[in-house]
């Protein structure tokens, strides 16, 4: 039992890791925060609570399929730096991601 | 003097209005199409010259409001007839139409013993209700849009109608409308029915010692659109024959209708007015304007 | 019989009208007609205070291309429209009958421009019409 603990211990933050991704509501042609901080390897979940069909892309990162409202989408950002999400269809909608 | 129905309805209309409404001028949105309001008809509807159509008179569309006024000439060989009047279109729903007409017998007056340049005077007042269908969006339907609609007639000369056989100097006209634009062929058409006792129009007043019951008249419309300003197009209106005095005929009209903007629209025709009070082959122009919003 | 004798003749008439419209493409000009009237009507759009501000928040380049695959298939050409539901993708804008008329008559004045005849641009706007049902939804 006692070699079992720190075992168990070292699980935490695997536990933590893999934990929901946080979540980036869209609503009203907008990203619900205009930046965010987030460690290397997170993801993100974006959520269209909007009226309108969403999609996202960072710049040789990822590019997504479109959203309808409703639906949602997560992706992972596994290097670090200061990334730009935008939307194709919506070209004023921008959220920094900084990872670090 | 009773207050007509119309009035009434344009009272009521006005109340519901401001919850449709921002402030009073954007009311008049002035978003349809042009030329899908139609001319004013002889009797004040939205229309043809001759014929009612399902159409809503004015530009406003579903969201607003719509008007005109409007005056009409047709100078016959052996009369002349007058109308002016002004229409609203509410929501692209209501219409409502006051058209006051002036029939100078001229010459036949005399003949008539009633004295050179004799006239009758009418005051119609009409409403056309939309029911369903809307003849420009729905092009891929074989639904037209229908309205339903009155026209009462008051005419001033009560005692001369029946001296000639007339029954009524007062009378109301109901029809239904039918109207859809076939815009793949530059075509809009128009089918009325309409149920009336008026003698020429009312001229001669309601009802007759021929005939005093309602009776189903037709009138058809077809237009062609040239552009977006220039209509032309052709029309033709059937009508009762109630008087034995004078046996009466369907009138027929081809017609040009030029709109230079929203604002203001110029209708010329040819028109084959047929047997009036006694004299035949009443063939003159029509002119016709309407100025509105 | 008398019934087959008007049938025949209203039959020929519906027969003509759909062979016409098979050429409607070719007489938009084929693709480089079609996209000479995205690009002006687009440009309408945008200088037309009644509109314009329905626009602040789209990809113009990418409406621009938008509306080229989807004219193109509307007049009978052959591209693939694999675009959104036309109600879905306009339902947040609260458009209305007065939004859409704006736009059909800055179609027209660019489809004028292209010296399209009025029967032709009828043709297509016939097409587009019944979009009102999805486009519009105040």
């Amino acid at each position: 039992m006692k070699k079992l603990i720190p075992f168990l211990l070292l699980l935490v933050p695997v536990a933590a890791i893999a934990q929901d991704a946080r979540t980036i509501i869209q609503k009203g042609r907008r990203f619900s925060v205009p930046e965010i901080a987030i460690r290397r390897g997170e993801s993100l979940t974006f959520t269209n609570n909007d009226e309108f069909i969403h999609q996202i892309y960072v710049q040789d990162l990822f590019d997504t399929e479109e959203r309808m409202p409703g639906q949602n989408i997560t992706e992972a950002f596994p290097r670090t730096g200061t990334f730009d999400v935008r939307c194709h269809i919506h070209p004023k909608m921008k959220l920094v991601v900084r990872v670090n | 003097m009773r207050l007509p129905i119309p009035a009434l309805a344009v009272a009521a209309a006005l109340i519901c209005l401001p919850a449709h409404a921002q402030t009073s001028w954007d009311m008049f949105d002035g978003g349809k199409l042009l030329a899908t309001g139609g001319v004013s008809q002889v009797e004040g509807a939205g229309g043809g010259g001759l014929a009612n159509w399902a159409l809503i008179t004015g530009y406003g569309t579903r969201d607003g409001i719509g008007g005109n006024v409007h005056y009409t000439a047709v100078p016959l060989p052996d009369y002349s007839l007058q109308s002016a009047g002004v229409a609203v279109g509410l929501l692209d729903r209501l219409e409502l139409s006051y058209a006051w007409q002036e029939f100078d017998t001229k010459d036949v007056g005399t003949a008539l013993g009633l004295g050179r340049g004799f006239t009758f005077h009418q005051n119609i007042f009409g409403a056309k209700l939309k029911l369903i269908g809307d003849a420009v969006y729905d092009q891929d339907s074989w639904l037209p849009q229908i309205s339903v609609g009155l026209q009462h007639k008051e005419n001033d000369r009560a005692a001369v109608i029946a001296a000639v056989g007339g029954k009524n100097s007062v009378g109301t006209d109901y029809y239904i409308a039918a109207s859809k634009l076939f815009l793949a062929q530059s075509l809009l058409v128009n089918l009325t029915l309409r149920e009336t006792k008026a003698n020429q129009f009312g001229i001669l007043g309601f009802g007759g010692d021929k005939h005093n019951d309602y009776s189903t008249q037709f009138e058809g419309s077809a237009a062609y659109l040239v552009s977006r300003r220039f209509a032309v197009g052709a029309e033709l209106r059937t009508k009762p024959s109630n008087l034995g005095v004078a046996h009466e005929g369907a009138a027929w009209d081809l017609f040009a209708a030029y709109f230079f903007n929203k604002n203001l629209s110029l209708t010329a025709a040819y028109a084959d007015m047929g047997n009036l009070v006694i004299k035949n082959d009443q063939q003159g122009a029509y002119l016709s304007l309407q100025a509105g919003l | 019989m008398k019934l087959l004798a008007l049938s025949v003749p209203l039959l020929v008439l519906f027969a003509l009208a759909a062979h016409a419209d098979d050429a409607l493409f070719a007489d938009m000009g084929g693709q480089a007609g079609i996209d000479r009237i995205v690009d002006a009507s687009v440009d309408n759009y945008l200088a037309d205070d009644r509109i314009k501000t329905i626009f602040d928040e789209s990809n113009i380049d990418r409406l621009r291309a938008e509306f080229k695959v989807q004219f193109c298939q509307i007049a009978g050409g052959p591209c693939q429209y694999k675009g959104h539901d036309m109600t879905m993708a306009h339902k947040g804008l609260h458009l209305t009958n007065a939004d859409f008329n704006a736009v059909v008559e800055d179609l027209q004045d660019a489809m004028d421009k292209a010296g399209l005849p009025f029967a032709t641009q009828n043709r297509f706007l016939a097409r587009l019409a019944p979009m009102q049902h999805q486009v519009v939804s105040r």
